[in-house]
């Protein structure tokens, strides 16, 4: 296998990773152990919006290649990184051919996922959870529960339709915020505060920015900015949706 | 600490853990995980009334737990702690940030905006003292 095909595997892997949400180490990891694999000297280079790989065979010095890949989209799928990690410790126990690897890694582009429907409930169920955490009331949480349902709904549709991350965040939380206070003027019993926030907990960064900081701790500067950077806009976008609901409902009713 | 708040840290876990598409025969030890964490988090919070400190015992005990699940169910310890860190991560108090500052509250936001950094740093922080840790004993058993 040449220097231009083990590099091509090892960057869909890292693109895979990446596009998961995989932490940065384990990319430049999965890359250079794929490209040892096949007796291939690299360097990658990972950012959350870009890979750089160079590899150079160590049989014959001359044949080098560089490649670079921009990413665009990142969510959090932990089925994809596991089959990954499964793939690359197999590759190094023992090197597939070019068309065969590349059938693997196409597999595993399209994982299995849960259905909407378990997916909207699953949105739903965290909602109630976390609205009971934070000290609500059972019909806080089943409010929250709906208005979370709805909120993953509708930012699947905002998504397709091609509109900026930022709005998408946006969206999600002047619906957060509009529909807990309507809720809370008409029911007198329900806690506008406690429904927004078991409503808002699927869309808040608390996870990207803890793996900000990790990236950080393990080196990865450039990496940890970046993330940090993404959580902030997405927490400003939610909060600004919802302070400006709040703020017209404070004035005008 | 009552068994209705750890049921919900327990769903508060598994239902993130279907968002974010875990395999399914892990879910239910990631929603156990969860559990775990959050146990430990209340019970010390309870007694040391330290946010800091009990999420950092609480993120050690979490990242303990997926490092060991990850060696018996070969899966990257990452499946585990990503659902499980969900109930302890400062989503809100990053947004209670926000929310703040757009009310004019600017005292408020600044004690919210230090307890998100101080509350992340230290899951981070307890998540790579373990895995470090685990990374040296693996290499030690595989260079013997």
């Amino acid at each position: 296998m040449n220097v231009k095909e083990t590099v091509e595997i090892a960057m869909t892997a890292g693109e895979i990773l990446l596009c998961s949400g995989s932490e940065i180490y384990r990319v430049e990891d999965t890359i250079t152990r794929i490209c040892s694999a096949y007796d291939i000297e690299c360097e990658a280079f990972v950012m959350p919006t870009g890979i750089f790989i160079s590899g150079k065979s160590i049989s014959n010095p001359i044949d080098t290649i560089s490649l670079i890949k921009r990413i665009k989209k990142r969510t959090i799928d932990l089925h994809c990184i596991e089959l990954i990690n499964t793939f690359s410790r197999g590759i190094s126990l023992n090197p597939l051919t070019y068309s065969e690897a590349i059938k693997q890694l196409n597999a595993i582009k399209k994982p299995p996922y849960f259905k909407l429907m378990g997916r909207l409930i699953a949105a739903a169920i965290t909602a109630f959870a976390y609205c009971i955490l934070f000290k609500g009331n059972i019909a806080d949480g089943i409010t929250a529960a709906g208005i979370s349902a709805l909120i993953y709904y509708l930012k699947d549709v905002i998504n397709k339709a091609g509109f900026t991350q930022f709005f998408e965040y946006l969206a999600s939380g002047l619906i957060a915020g509009g529909i807990s206070l309507i809720a809370a003027r008409l029911f007198p019993v329900l806690h506008m505060n406690e429904i927004i926030i078991g409503a808002i907990m699927i869309l808040v960064p608390g996870v990207t920015i803890t793996n900000g900081i990790r990236d950080a701790l393990h080196g990865d500067l450039v990496a940890s900015i970046a993330r940090l950077g993404e959580a902030l806009f997405i927490v400003t976008a939610v909060g600004a949706g919802v302070g400006f609901t709040l703020a017209i409902g404070m004035n005008w009713m | 600490m009552n068994l209705m708040d750890i049921v919900m840290a327990f769903l508060g876990s598994y239902c993130p853990a279907i968002l974010f598409n875990i395999e399914r025969k892990n879910l239910i030890w990631a929603g156990l995980c969860g559990a775990l964490g959050w146990v430990v988090y209340s019970s010390l919070y309870k007694y040391t009334n330290n946010t800091v400190l009990s999420v950092m015992l609480a993120s050690i005990t979490i990242s303990l737990y997926g490092e060991l699940m990850a060696r018996q169910l070969k899966t990257p310890a990452t499946v585990f702690y990503i659902p499980s860190i969900f109930p302890l991560v400062p989503g809100i108090s990053a947004y209670d940030t926000v929310l703040f500052i757009s009310q004019n509250k600017l005292d408020e936001a600044m004690y919210k905006a230090v307890d998100t950094i101080a509350t992340a740093g230290a899951i981070a922080f307890g998540i790579m003292l373990v895995s470090t840790i685990f990374h040296y004993i693996n290499k030690k058993q595989n260079s013997n």
